[in-house]
């Protein structure tokens, strides 16, 4: 009995089949019941998300593919789905992918955070709904533990990949916390808006918006509780804000290298950000030259956004690491759990037989002394350890090592056990 | 009863070496695992050296700044304080890097020596004895300061350069090294202060007044000016990021230039 698991991913299938099964929670739910009554499988588990869907379970190689199959007609609305969109992994394979995925290295974009939740989720709902038994248990808690060492071992997840998210990294990278941290929109762009918006919930207290058309203006600030200026008053505020978000319209440069040096000489060079995200640009690329001004305009950014992606895919080499390292240890730890039982059934078998054969002999062995009993007793277990050594260490070795000649199941076969 | 001290000097250097281990991992193989293990083994390395420093001092019956040995065992041993105070506060690991490797080298030179009974020689007097181990604990916050200046240096380029690289992402934000640099200064600042009161006090009253000549000296007062200005230009002028790294590097390089040029009226040790 091992780990079975078929699945459908933005790897093998386009969006047209995965809709087809995008599974609500609780057709999820219904789903791994069913797959867990179906024979011969026990314990199953269904993870959907918009870019994949994965049936976990445990049992032989085939039963959960064609039960997986059998239950798909009803759930895609008659839609057909071809075979070829799914992949089936057994096993080692099948750990491997389970832990993969949960450290979003399987994930479109590498390293995404939302996915470790929603295995989460699959997870506690699996639970609730009573389709895991021990294995599965183990492989998920486990999966759980993998993503988490992985996020806190490597960067993976740390760097911004979308553009108005890198601006948020960056301000980070300059000012630390940003809690409190003062923001100026000039002009009332999306983007601009977007980007506000990630600043504050990053912690930024204070935002302005200074706008040509106030009531634009107005209406934007009101979005994240902000402050409404007048245009003209752009200077007086460049001088006491942190982070400048600039996104007008406007023809030329609205702030000049000139009127820059003079405003980081009036802040005492307290360092100030200025994000530049207008075409043609607001903000004279030269003052990025000015110390303790910091200058991105809109390419700037996506080159940093380019270089983070980059960076996650590098780091992603150092996570598919520990998921190897953690699968080993996995597989290991699941078959110490075969083994326990066996070496414990063992044991009581010996102790049974041996017990039988000292009660057996009680009336003969009634006259000896004290010290002679016991020499019966130590005789009699030692002669039961000598013979129990060598099945016990095959027995062990055959969980640390698949190819071990002795298997488990032949150990049960030569003493009986069951 | 010496070799006490000198054992426990020894392990403390052998905790430290899994320091230096860490900085040539995380430098080479950019893998974070082996920091906590490394700070756990610094802090039992501080604690071991502390008491080596203690029992030194109860067996020889003075401050243990007598010989150079000894002094760089105790710049060794500030050196880790101030990185695990800076450390306590900011949680940057990056830090370790620079500090491991030079805790290292100066515990090293400590424990060489060891406390080999160097011919008999003047004991210095107790108020020389503060001199020196103010000095030396300025030096270590300087340190930590030129070192929070080179990291802010390289993270700036790679800011200003828009082009992030690995130091991008594994140094701290600029703010935080530029506070962490100024802090460490401040305290240098009035380490260095009272190192130098002391000095003066006792070369007056020894030397009278033509003792302000001797390089060393002069490089222990130029020191203090770069600190002195620095602090003054931040809090007049407003003096920090580039500039002020700039500064902490020059003060670092000149306490070390008074580490080198040990000559004239005064030599750390002698006299």
């Amino acid at each position: 009995m091992t780990i079975q698991l078929v699945g459908m991913s933005h790897r093998t299938a386009p969006v047209e089949v995965r809709e087809l099964l995008a599974l609500s929670d609780e057709a999820a739910g219904d789903l791994a019941r069913r797959l867990a009554r179906a024979q011969p499988l026990e314990e199953a588990l269904v993870l959907s998300t918009c870019n994949r869907v994965e049936f976990v379970a445990r049992g032989e190689r085939t039963a959960l593919r064609e039960e997986v199959f059998r239950c798909i007609g009803a759930f895609s609305n008659g839609a057909s789905v071809d075979p070829g969109a799914f992949y089936a992994y057994e096993g080692r394979a099948a750990v491997r992918h389970v832990f993969r995925v949960a450290s979003s290295l399987d994930s479109m974009v590498v390293g995404e955070p939302q996915i470790l939740g929603q295995v989460r989720e699959a997870y506690q709902r699996a639970r609730e709904g009573g389709t895991l038994g021990g294995s599965l248990e183990q492989l998920l808690a486990r999966a759980i533990r993998v993503a988490r060492r992985v996020r806190s071992e490597t960067g993976i997840g740390r760097m911004a990949v979308s553009v108005s998210y890198v601006a948020v990294e960056l301000a980070r990278k300059i000012f630390g916390d940003l809690d409190g941290r003062s923001v100026l929109l000039i002009g009332a762009g999306e983007m601009a808006e977007a980007a506000a918006q990630h600043l504050k919930r990053a912690g930024a207290a204070n935002l302005y918006v200074a706008n040509r058309t106030v009531a634009t203006g107005e209406r934007l600030a009101s979005g994240f509780a902000g402050k409404a200026l007048p245009f003209e008053r752009i200077l007086e505020y460049l001088q006491r804000v942190d982070i400048v978000i600039s996104s007008t319209g406007a023809p030329g440069h609205v702030l000049s290298r000139k009127t820059a040096e003079g405003v980081i000489a009036a802040r005492r060079n307290r360092p100030i950000f200025l994000v530049d995200i207008a075409v043609p640009r607001d903000i004279d690329p030269a003052i990025n030259d000015v110390d303790n001004m910091f200058v991105y305009d809109i390419d700037d950014l996506q080159q940093v956004a380019a270089a983070n992606l980059k960076q996650r895919h590098h780091e992603a080499a150092a996570a598919e690491r520990i998921v190897e390292e953690e699968v080993e240890r996995a597989l290991r730890r699941f078959r110490a759990k075969d083994a326990a039982p066996a070496i414990v059934s063992l044991n009581q078998r010996l102790e049974s037989i041996r017990r039988g054969e000292l009660e057996r002999y009680d009336s003969k062995l009634r006259d000896l002394t004290t010290d002679q009993r016991d020499a019966v007793e130590a005789l009699t277990r030692g002669i039961m350890n000598k013979v129990a050594h060598h099945p016990i260490r095959a027995a062990k070795r055959s969980a640390s090592d698949p190819r071990a000649r002795v298997s488990l199941d032949d150990i049960r076969r030569i003493f009986g056990l069951d | 009863m010496e070799g006490h001290g000198t054992l426990l000097i020894r392990a403390a250097l052998v905790l430290y070496s899994l320091g230096l281990l860490n900085s040539l991992y995380s430098v080479v193989k950019r893998r974070r695992k082996l920091f906590k293990p490394a700070l756990y083994a610094f802090l039992l390395g501080a604690a071991l050296h502390l008491a080596s420093l203690a029992l030194s001092s109860l067996d020889q019956g003075r401050f243990p700044v007598q010989t150079l040995q000894q002094m760089s065992s105790l710049a060794s041993f500030f050196t880790t304080v101030v990185f695990l105070a800076v450390y306590a506060r900011f949680k940057y690991e990056s830090l370790a890097v620079f500090v491991f490797p030079l805790v290292f080298l100066l515990a090293l030179a400590g424990a060489l020596g060891g406390s080999s009974p160097d011919a008999p020689r003047p004991l210095l007097q107790w108020w020389i004895s503060i001199h020196v181990a103010l000095f030396l604990l300025g030096y270590a916050a300087l340190f930590l300061t030129s070192v929070a200046g080179v990291m802010y240096l390289i993270q700036e380029r790679e800011l200003k350069s828009k082009r992030p690289r690995a130091f991008y992402y594994r140094l701290p934000p600029l703010a935080k090294l530029d506070e962490m640099g100024y802090q460490a200064l401040s305290a240098a600042f009035v380490t260095v202060t009272l190192g130098l009161i002391a000095a003066s006090i006792w070369a007056f009253a020894k030397w009278g007044s033509n003792w302000v000549v001797d390089p060393t000296i002069a490089l222990a007062f130029l020191t203090w000016g770069i600190c002195f200005a620095m602090v003054v230009g931040r809090l007049a002028v407003g003096w920090r990021g580039r500039k002020g790294a700039y500064f902490s590097i020059m003060g670092f390089g000149c306490a070390a230039l008074t580490w080198v040029v040990n000559s004239g009226a005064h030599t750390f040790t002698g006299q």
